[in-house]
């Protein structure tokens, strides 16, 4: 190999650098003042919300900032030599080489007109010239590296044969086909499903000690950043507000955004009562619309008029760290250990009467077997959802936990009558609603249960204006007996949700994603509705913003005595607020309790797993290391017996099998806790907690 | 009286089209100083090539526009003068009691002023083109929404028959339908309406699925619908006099009459764009029927129709405008080649496919006659695809 293994300094090297976006009317400055160092081996993590700057910082690294985008200032120096002094030919022989990028969308890295294995040889075949043998070994080598199964079959397979996981394994795979010295990973997880995406993290990190790569790891996840870096840097608006080393930047932050932002993700020690989460006031700025001074001081609970507003803010060294700076005028005089003063504490809301029933109910699609000749045919029988029952009571929060295709979003949609059930009832109040489809259902059971989407940009429809839109919900719920009624019944929704009532006239592009939700949130309160599902109502929302939606959306539900169906895959944010959760794996229940018996042992293998998989951002925690193998099995083919026994690692512990030939039946432990498992009690005694707080 | 020089005709025009010129830059002053508050329209002044392509288009719309007012002609663009047969442009005419002393651009082969031909021309295009796209687009939407978003058999059903009628060569469509036999039958008329009655089922579900939470609104607007649009609907459909298929309005009351000739262009023009239309409409729903917006408005229990005409149609307008601009080109192409084969229009209308066919008998003698409205239709047809290009481009722009 060419490559000067003599190197010996930082692989990465960017010092003060400014990019800016040149748009028809200004210029907007999108990076500035960066400055980050990756050593060989070491992998930087890069924080921040979205827009904040970390995806061009990566870009910029790579020299693909497009027609519009420009380095204005500063220098990226890798392995020593200037980026801004190489020629295109040379870096065309760094990119792919020396400099990887993993983006977050494996479909679109991957070409799909072409077989895996001919795009990976490519790599050597372009940048080392070897022969196609060399280069079919090699691509050999990296697949069984990747860990995926069957490397002969896979190599020989198409793209879209293979599922979003091994997806992004084979971009890995490709990323490291020539042993770059440094590999960019943009929120390369995002896409994917909680047990897999434990699974990808592990692997880079493995993968990132067995090369010894550096790496720039890009994320808006801290505890994703937590399980893979060893220095990070957090962004805002722009610039780095605060860089160190994992240690110092979690335990001993210097920069209040650090530390606000801290205090609204969900950690084990929130607690929607007694510890609520602190949302950071305000918006994120637009780029041309950057405060003066400190950009982030018009949110910060320690801002001073006159100090903080006055000029540009520099990076300063904090004391006694291990280069640990931050870029805050007035950290040195911040109490940092002051512990927070929890504001708001509020009463669990006593829970109610029953308001819906779930009575085995089953969901079957028959999907023809031959897509072109589907009458005639066979068909294929996909049990999108096996005999659910559960209760729900007035002012609880049930959360719905499970992945992609656990057959969620299908109960949400029975319950909303947008499918009708195959079996089983839905008791609203005292009416069954299973077979009623919503067009024939009356207003007053229309209006009562309504939904909260997950994508804030998809959300409200975007040629109709915000008030608009609540109005129409108002008329087709017959509430208010003119328009002027509507019209401020609309006005009081919107006070309700903590906006500005001038935003009823506003077109929905011209709202943020967490005030697109709070309409969303307006919208599905307008008939005062008793029950909400909400199907991951903050995941697509940054980091700041999720816990003002959150809690927001708990305020709403105590006051209105609501029931809230909490879908979601994230159990931080479930174990926070929900009273009840629900885990479903492949269209089955597989344990149901409240949150605290969900959350201890013993659990189903499969919530141990989940409980595994969910980064979280805190130091103290220390976790059993739970990595499924494999991917979800399809729900058009489930596996016999149990639905879990192909990833399950609790499988050897039954005997004769059970877990291949048998569905396990619910088992009833103390307390109501339910868990749909073979293991039997001795063995299930025998967990032990996925989640333990080092100090304890 | 001396024949004009080339100079002379050129100066001659541009005074002749001075109510054109007034128009189209106050046009443009009152756009572009409003741009910024005139949306998609306002934005298209961002582009150079959407502003070159809307000048063209304006040019046409208001010299048809003007010209149909008498305020551009010079002559009567059928009446002939003798001595004028085949003169080159700018030939002064013998007889000094006409109102204009030339020949602009020359006279045709029956003695006619081309210069006047053309713009009349401009008029036939001017008025039909526009409506029978927006036709065309109203009866695609009605059907195309629906397909794509039930699916299922009615989409197989309504595609099928699209694709049917996308099959058969359009030429020979027009033949079959401008065939005296076939206009004795009705066919067109019949055709007529059946496709003038989509606009109104359209207008219906629109207001209908907008206000039936509030009836008393609903019934006014609905009520004005069927009145006006009914009026307006039964006078285009039946004709008063003798050998009319379809007489269901007493003469008395029947608004208008269509000259029988141009009922058929339209009816013929509508009907082989609208399949166009129809798949390009139920390719949009397909792909926005699954947004969470309408899946919100299914789970508040909006019906079909709302869901369709208000929560999708207005999100799919920027593709929807974009094409609706290059049909009107494609449309006004299929005007001039359905003159060009003397189909439909009667033999001694100006409109360009007619006048090009006619120049082009003595194209080698005489190129005058055929090169002005062939410039013309060509000047047209770009105009209305760079006007597209340029709202295509800006719409994909913030």
């Amino acid at each position: 190999m060419s490559k000067d293994a003599e190197y010996d300094g930082p692989i990465l090297e960017i010092d003060k650098l400014s990019i800016s976006f040149f748009t028809r009317l200004h210029e907007i400055p999108a990076v500035m003042d960066f400055s980050a160092k990756v050593m060989p081996g070491e992998a930087l993590g890069l924080v921040g919300e979205s827009g904040c700057g970390k995806s061009t910082v990566a870009l910029g690294v790579m020299q693909d900032l497009g027609v519009n985008g420009r380095i204005v200032g500063g220098t990226i120096k890798f392995k020593g030599r200037d980026m801004s002094e190489m020629s295109a030919e040379e870096l065309r022989g760094l990119h792919g080489n020396d400099i990887a990028m993993i983006y977050q969308e494996p479909m679109a890295s991957l070409n799909p007109a072409m077989k895996i294995g001919k795009q990976l040889m490519e790599v050597p075949m372009i940048h080392e010239h070897v022969s196609k043998e060399e280069a079919y070994n090699r691509a050999m080598e990296v697949v069984t590296d990747v860990k995926l199964p069957d490397p002969k079959r896979i190599l020989e397979s198409y793209p879209h044969q293979l599922s979003g996981g091994q997806q992004q394994r084979i971009v890995i795979a490709m990323a490291l086909m020539s042993k770059p010295s440094l590999l960019i990973l943009d929120e390369p997880t995002t896409a994917l499903d909680v047990t897999v995406e434990a699974a990808v993290v592990e692997l880079v990190k493995d993968l990132g000690k067995k090369y010894g790569t550096s790496m720039l790891f890009i994320s808006h996840n801290l505890g994703l950043i937590l399980e893979t870096c060893d220095r990070l840097n957090v962004m805002y608006s722009g610039e780095a507000v605060e860089r160190g080393s994992i240690e110092d930047v979690f335990d001993k932050m210097q920069h209040p955004y650090t530390q606000a932002l801290f205090r609204s993700i969900p950690l084990p020690s929130a607690d929607k009562n007694s510890h609520p989460l602190v949302a950071i006031p305000g918006n994120f700025p637009l780029p041309h619309e950057r405060p003066h001074g400190c950009n982030f001081g018009p949110r910060c609970d320690y801002f001073v008029e006159g100090t903080c507003d006055q000029s540009f803010v520099p990076m300063e060294t904090v004391e006694g760290h291990d280069l640990h700076e931050s870029r805050c005028l007035r950290f040195k005089g911040i109490d940092w250990d002051a512990p927070l003063v929890a504001t708001n504490t509020t009463e669990k809301a006593p829970v109610g009467e029953v308001v819906l029933k779930i009575d085995h109910l089953k969901k079957y699609y028959e999907v023809a077997a031959n897509a072109l000749f589907g009458s005639s045919g066979s068909m294929k029988v996909v049990k999108a959802n096996e005999t659910l029952s559960f209760e729900a009571r007035e002012s609880e929060t049930l959360a719905i936990v499970g992945e992609s295709g656990c057959g969620k979003s299908t109960f949400a949609k029975v319950l909303m009558g947008l499918e009708t059930a195959t079996d089983g009832k839905i008791l609203l109040g005292n009416t069954e609603v299973q077979d009623i489809p919503i067009e024939d259902r009356d207003t007053q059971t229309v209006s009562s249960v309504q939904m909260v989407f997950q994508n804030p940009f998809d959300t409200l429809n975007p040629s109709m204006t915000v008030g608009r839109q609540i109005i129409r919900a108002l008329e087709v719920f017959g509430i208010g007996a003119n328009d002027a009624e509507r019209k401020e019944r609309m006005l009081k929704l919107l006070d309700m949700v903590k906006l500005p009532r001038a935003f009823a006239e506003r077109m929905p592009r011209q709202l943020s994603g967490g005030q697109k939700q709070r309409v969303g949130i307006a919208r599905a309160f307008a008939g005062n509705a008793q029950i909400v599902v909400a199907d991951e109502p903050v995941s697509a929302l940054d980091v700041s913003v999720q816990a003002a939606v959150t809690d927001l959306l708990m305020e709403i539900q105590r006051e209105n005595k609501t029931t809230l169906l909490f879908i979601s895959h994230d159990l931080s944010i479930v174990r926070y607020l929900s009273d009840r959760v629900m885990v479903m794996y492949l269209g089955h229940v597989v344990e149901m309790g409240t949150t605290d018996q969900v959350f201890s042992p013993p659990y189903h293998p499969y919530t141990e797993a989940l409980l595994s998989a969910v980064p979280i951002a805190d130091t103290s925690v220390v976790k059993e290391h739970i990595v499924l193998e494999g991917d979800i099995p399809s729900a058009m083919d489930p596996p016999s017996g149990c639905p879990f026994q192909t990833r399950c690692r609790w499988k050897d512990q039954v005997p004769d099998g059970l877990c291949d030939k048998d569905l396990p039946a619910v088992r009833y432990l103390e307390g109501g806790h339910q868990i749909k498992c073979h293991l039997s009690d001795d063995t299930l005694a025998q967990m032990v907690p996925v989640i333990k707080l080092a100090a304890e | 009286m001396e024949p004009l020089s080339a100079f002379g005709i050129t100066t001659q025009i541009f005074i002749q089209l001075l109510p054109v010129w007034v128009a189209l830059i106050a046009t443009f002053w009152l756009s572009i100083t409003y741009k910024r508050r005139l949306g998609l329209y306002g934005k298209l002044f961002d582009s150079v090539v959407g502003m070159i392509g809307f000048g063209i288009v304006m040019f046409w719309v208001f010299t048809g526009f003007f010209g149909s007012l008498d305020m551009i002609l010079t002559h009567d663009p059928l009446s002939q003068i003798s001595g004028m047969k085949n003169k080159v442009p700018g030939t002064p005419i013998p007889d000094s009691s006409v109102p204009y002393p030339h020949y602009l651009l020359g006279g045709d082969n029956l003695a006619r002023d081309v210069f006047s031909r053309v713009i009349a021309g401009a008029w036939v295009v001017i008025r039909i083109a526009p409506l029978a796209t927006l036709f065309s687009f109203m009866v695609g939407i009605t059907l195309g929404l629906p397909a794509g978003y039930f699916g299922g058999r009615l989409d197989t059903i309504l595609s099928f028959i699209a694709n049917l009628i996308l099959a058969f060569p359009v030429i020979l469509l027009f033949y079959l339908l401008v065939t005296p036999e076939i206009v004795l039958t009705g066919l067109p008329q019949y055709m007529a309406a059946v496709l003038f009655f989509f606009p109104l089922v359209f207008l219906f579900m629109l207001v209908n699925s907008r206000f039936h939470t509030q009836p008393s609104t609903r019934n006014i607007m609905v009520a004005i619908i069927a009145i006006v649009g009914g009026w307006l609907y039964l006078s285009l459909v039946s004709q008063s006099g003798g050998g009319s298929a379809i007489t269901v309005l007493p003469s008395a009351l029947d608004g208008f009459d269509i000259p029988g000739g141009l009922l058929v262009v339209f009816v013929s023009v509508v009907f082989v764009n609208s399949p166009t239309v129809f798949r390009i409409v139920r390719g949009l729903t397909l792909d926005i029927k699954s947004r969470d917006y309408v899946a919100a408005a299914q789970t508040r229990g909006e019906g079909p129709w709302y869901i369709m005409l208000w929560e999708i149609l207005p999100n799919v307008r920027g593709p929807l405008i974009v094409d609706f601009c290059l049909r009107i080109g494609y449309v006004t192409i299929l005007l001039g080649t359905l003159g060009f084969f003397g189909l439909g229009l009667p033999p001694e209308s100006p409109d360009w496919g007619s006048t090009i066919n006619e120049g082009r008998k003595l194209l080698s003698v005489y190129l005058h006659p055929a090169l002005p409205p062939a410039l013309a239709l060509l000047s047209l047809v770009l105009g209305l695809n760079l006007l597209a290009d340029g709202l295509r481009e800006e719409s994909l722009r913030d």
